[in-house]
């Protein structure tokens, strides 16, 4: 066995882990990084009964030291680039980055200018990506199920039952 | 008090079963491009006129490739509008969500 495959395997362990750490809840820090707030709205409309997170045990907390996963929304500005730096460090380990919205994948938008980062991935790892401009609540939801394997793992219980 | 539980009991569960059941966007819902590549004749006119630039054409020695990136799509449909062959499309799908950036790419190629 060659020590690329030890680390592999050992890089999955890893994250069954943490899927087991973060199974059953998850505390979510929303970070602004110059949003034009539609993604905000669509955040916002996450908590409302109609969507209703709290259900799968997703909570949205207001301190980055609760929190387990970050969902950064607007290209990284050059005013926001420290604030995020900031964050991302406060975070206890280990932690999840969302990108959720066209501007956090790529730029959207924004594209690549001087005041425009174009991008989280360019600061932070990213663990899963959400585009949409702005991504549905669904779409949201969808994106942190991804994140967390839980859509997957659902699905098979489903089968299970059937 | 009896007013808001009437109106509590009237109103009934709202919320959306929706891991659990597909939930289809309404009509007219910009949701994922798709390229149908059997009529596409790689003008490049999308490619010109996207807004955040996430489609671009690579004319190669051998063949021509038209690529699209979800990631930084602001699903405005301009592409559907100005392609004179009608190759690009808007579904209703939004499911995109990936843990790469090469999973959100979609891409269409001829030999020349």
């Amino acid at each position: 066995m060659t020590v690329e495959t030890e680390i592999e395997i050992m890089g999955q362990h890893l994250n069954e882990r943490i899927k087991k750490i973060f199974g059953r809840s998850l505390h979510i820090r929303e970070v602004d990084a110059g949003s034009c707030n539609g993604c905000e709205v669509e955040v916002n409309a996450l908590s409302n009964p109609i969507y209703d997170i709290e259900r799968f045990g997703l909570h949205i907390v207001a301190s980055p030291r609760h929190a387990d996963m970050l969902l950064v929304t607007g290209p990284v500005t050059r005013n926001m680039e420290l604030a995020l730096l900031k964050t991302y460090n406060a975070t206890p380990e280990p932690k999840l980055v969302a990108a959720m919205g066209s501007c956090a994948c790529n730029g959207g938008i924004f594209g690549n200018t001087y005041a425009s980062g174009g991008g989280v991935d360019k600061f932070l790892p990213v663990d899963v990506y959400i585009p949409g401009c702005p991504p549905r609540p669904q779409a949201v939801i969808f994106g942190l199920m991804v994140a967390l394997d839980k859509f997957d793992q659902k699905i098979k219980r489903m089968e299970v039952k059937a | 008090m009896f007013d808001i539980l009437k109106k509590t009991l009237k109103t009934g569960t709202v919320t959306v079963n929706y891991p659990k059941k597909p939930d289809i966007a309404p009509a007219g819902f910009r949701g994922r491009p798709e390229i149908l590549s059997d009529k596409c004749t790689y003008c490049g006119e999308c490619a010109s006129v996207c807004p955040p630039g996430v489609i671009w054409l690579e004319e190669g020695m051998s063949e021509k490739t038209l690529t699209l990136s979800y990631c930084g799509c602001i699903f405005c449909g301009r592409c559907e509008e100005v392609c004179p062959e009608g190759s690009i499309r808007l579904t209703q799908d939004y499911e995109l969500a990936s843990k790469t950036k090469d999973a959100l790419l979609t891409s269409t190629s001829r030999k020349l």
